[in-house]
């Protein structure tokens, strides 16, 4: 996952605004081979769906548990006066401020359930960019998708992710600790030991600076707990007590490495991408590795390759060096002339010398020159019924 | 995929949590109301010590309200709607959707961020963001694209030609005549037409004349029906658009200049006249599909994917991305190589030479038949082809 540093332009913006392109209803029937494909493409994109729903959801969670909190203990707090012995003033005084209180959630609410509103309205507008997806506007909606890809829409979202990292990366477990705690319920469904893996670190990082202890009586509240499912890295770590932080033991050097930080920064990537439905990769880096392998062929990497191919770039050739290359099961010709495909409507003809180009680029050629063709690559003239069809199956 | 599924689970969700709010509302409604209602019985009531009315006795009674309706328990019951939809939402996008499409994805390879980025600063000047390049440029800290001034030219031209200016268009092609000429463009002389029927159209047919005679004649070899249309056309000066050629008031005219000038433009630049960036893009959005669907078919079976050299399956782009030939021996499915080129045989059936060497035992046989046609092949007369 990388964080996009690119904050320009709010991509819901630029979708919502290509949206509704209204085409008109159009004669001429789709292939169905394109429409398949169409949808196949739209499935790809669960992330972009899922990942403010996951948003949404959490907002949605956190004020619900927010209002019950609140209500039950204003209950509790009529219940507590009416069984109490307090004189009429300060019963007033009481009341009044769980009035004023009551005031407060009432506006809170109002805040929150804004909040919410919108991040519905941000999940609707992405089912409806999906809708809007159609045949007729495919090329202008997949540079919208290039640029949605490119411009990161959900970039409060990874925010919340940089702090934690940044903190990581300062070799601070705090704010990653309260993201632990924020989504206990869901990190434990998924048997996540993530905030294990934090402990453990907190408990090294005590014995590194000799507070043994302290570690023994962090390790008591803080590690201990997970004991019934991870005893054996327990002991592990916990007999680091037994070794200073110098220590040669290859067993326990390697806990001791500053490294283990950049792992706990990796797998709370892990962690973030899987709680949001997110893909580790950056997207661009998928759509880019499956792109540049169905283009890549020998010919890209030929001397006068054409420009219209990226693998004609430098740039694109390297990053698609260590990919495989696509395959083929038919034939495809591209007349070398008019760059269009030769198929049956404009079927390939030969010339004398071997040199194959489209029917319809010889027989433009021969009509402005009495009837001659001249081959561009290797300027033999001849007359054009001098060519041979060439059947490809 | 069903959208109208994913959209009638989200439409429950969003109802859901409509009601909950309303619900929530209600309630704290409902609190805050009573606890007044109590706070204005107590304070109204005479402040004298043996007054019948006790507070405590008021408050028991709300108290006892607060029991009986339970409000905590109302907000649950409305939660726990509200959570059945939460949950089945993601299920839908999970079996609607492609939850996972970094299956395909070869974990060994790595991007270099360097060359990366350059292309995406690339592309965001290609298409003329020049700001948002700017930004992106400086805030990866990369150094500045080789390519910017030469955009930054190239929509200059183009915004001019928005406007109907050719000025700049025509300076620019006719500087780079004889590139457009070695690349079989036309451009030149469509620009000259554009601006010829221009002044035509501002009713000057005397100086579209000199015009046509000074900057069109000289293509008269390679276009010599063209130019006699638009000649001729200034007979309907007044009144084009019933005249036969009412072409050449069409807004495609334009459109078509623009796109030819870009492509070319990009071209001399030695870019495509599409962004790179987002070919492989689109492309790559053709191609998981067809990949995701392999992985998960081959799941259990063991394949190599960090390391195989071809893909497996073969992925139909749309033409487009088609841009070399590409010639597959129809009988031993093998693509054409320098060692192995495509042969045409007598019929004009065309197959790999290594297949019409098995066909004829390795020459040993001066004749085989054709497996397309019943043509008895002569092997001296089979000719390697060139596409």
């Amino acid at each position: 996952m990388e964080i996009d540093p690119v904050t320009n332009g709010n991509a819901d913006a630029i979708m919502t605004e290509s949206a509704p392109t209204i085409t008109p209803p159009t004669t001429t029937p789709v292939p169905s081979s394109r429409l398949s494909q169409l949808t196949e493409s739209l499935k790809l994109e669960h992330q972009l769906l899922r990942v403010p729903f996951e948003h949404y959801k959490k907002t949605i969670r956190t004020n619900h548990r927010f209002f019950e909190k609140e209500v039950s203990s204003v209950v509790s707090g009529v219940g507590d006066l009416a069984d109490s012995d307090w004189s009429r003033d300060d019963t007033v005084a009481r009341l009044s401020s769980l009035v004023s209180r009551l005031q407060g959630l009432k506006r809170k609410l109002e805040e929150g359930s804004n909040v919410e509103n919108l991040q519905a309205q941000r999940c609707r507008a992405r089912i409806d960019h999906l809708e809007s997806a159609d045949v007729e506007n495919l090329t202008e909606w997949n540079n919208t998708k290039l640029k949605r890809i490119l411009d990161l829409v959900d970039i409060d979202i990874f925010r919340e992710a940089k702090k934690v990292i940044d903190a990581l990366k300062n070799r601070e477990v705090a704010s990653a600790l309260t993201w632990c705690a924020d989504n206990k319920t869901r990190l434990k469904k998924s048997k996540s030991k993530f905030e294990f893996q934090l402990r453990l670190q907190e408990f090294i990082e005590l014995v590194r600076a000799e507070s043994y202890n302290q570690a023994i009586l962090y390790g008591r509240k803080h590690v201990a707990p997970w004991g019934a499912t991870h005893m054996k890295e327990l002991q592990h770590v916990v007999a680091t007590l037994a070794f200073k932080s110098t220590t040669e033991c290859t067993k326990y050097k390697g806990l001791f490495e500053l490294r283990q930080w950049d792992v706990l920064v990796h797998q709370f990537k892990q962690e973030f991408c899987k709680l949001y439905g997110m893909t580790m990769e950056p997207l661009l880096n998928i759509y880019l590795q499956a792109g540049l392998s169905a283009l890549k062929t020998p010919y890209g990497f030929e001397e006068g390759c054409t420009k219209e191919d990226p693998l004609s770039q430098e740039s694109f050739r390297k990053l698609a060096l260590p990919l495989p290359y696509s395959k083929q099961h038919h034939s495809k010709l591209v007349c070398y002339i008019s760059k269009e495909l030769m198929d049956t409507e404009n079927p390939p003809q030969v010339l004398p010398n071997g040199y194959v180009y489209s029917t319809k680029a010889l027989k433009e050629m021969a009509e402005k020159n009495e009837g001659k063709v001249t081959c561009p690559r290797t300027g033999l003239v001849c007359n054009y019924t001098d060519l041979v069809k060439a059947y490809i199956s | 995929m069903e959208l109208k599924s994913i959209k009638d689970a989200f439409d429950r969700v969003a109802n859901k949590q409509k009601l909950s709010y309303s619900k929530t509302n209600e309630i704290v409604q409902m609190l805050s109301q009573e606890i007044e209602k109590a706070l204005s019985i107590i304070q109204n009531s005479p402040s004298s010590p043996d007054t019948l009315l006790d507070h405590r006795s008021v408050l028991a009674d709300v108290k006892k309200m607060f029991v009986e309706v339970a409000p905590v328990n109302q907000l649950e019951v409305a939660e726990k709607e509200l959570n059945a939809a939460l949950t089945k939402y993601p299920k839908v996008l999970e079996k609607q959707l492609n939850p996972d499409i970094s299956k395909a994805y070869r974990h060994n390879v790595d991007f270099d961020t360097h060359i990366v980025n350059q292309i995406i600063a690339n592309f965001f000047y290609r298409q003329g963001m020049f700001d948002i390049g700017d930004c992106f440029i400086a805030e990866t800290g990369e150094s500045e694209c080789s390519t910017k001034r030469s955009f930054m030219e190239m929509y200059r031209i183009l915004e001019a030609m928005k406007n109907r200016d050719l000025k700049p268009a025509l300076k620019w092609a006719v500087s780079n005549s004889d590139k457009l000429k070695q690349a079989r463009s036309d451009l030149e002389l469509r620009l000259h037409s554009l601006h010829f029927l221009e002044i035509a159209q501002g009713q000057n047919s005397q100086e579209a004349i000199n015009y046509a005679r000074k900057n069109i004649a000289i293509f008269a070899d390679s276009s010599l029906p063209e130019i006699q249309k638009l000649v001729c056309s200034l007979l309907w000066n007044n009144n084009l658009q019933k005249s036969p050629y009412s072409e050449f008031l069409s807004p495609a005219l334009w459109n078509n200049a623009v796109k030819e000038l870009t492509r070319q433009y990009c071209n001399l630049l030695g870019e495509s006249s599409e962004s790179p960036l987002s070919i492989t893009v689109t492309a790559g959005t053709q191609t998981l599909p067809v990949l995701l669907k392999y992985m998960n078919v081959m799941a259990n079976k063991k394949l190599d994917w960090q390391n195989i050299e071809q893909l497996p399956v073969a992925v139909e782009l749309s033409e487009e991305f088609q841009f070399h030939s590409v010639f597959v021996c129809p009988v031993s499915k093998e693509q054409s190589s320098d060692d192995n080129p495509p042969m045409m045989m007598s019929c004009g059936h065309v197959l790999c030479k290594q297949t019409i060497n098995k066909m004829s035992k390795n020459g040993s046989k001066s004749s085989f038949k054709c497996p397309y046609c019943p043509t008895d092949v002569d092997i001296s007369r089979c000719r390697q082809l060139h596409f």
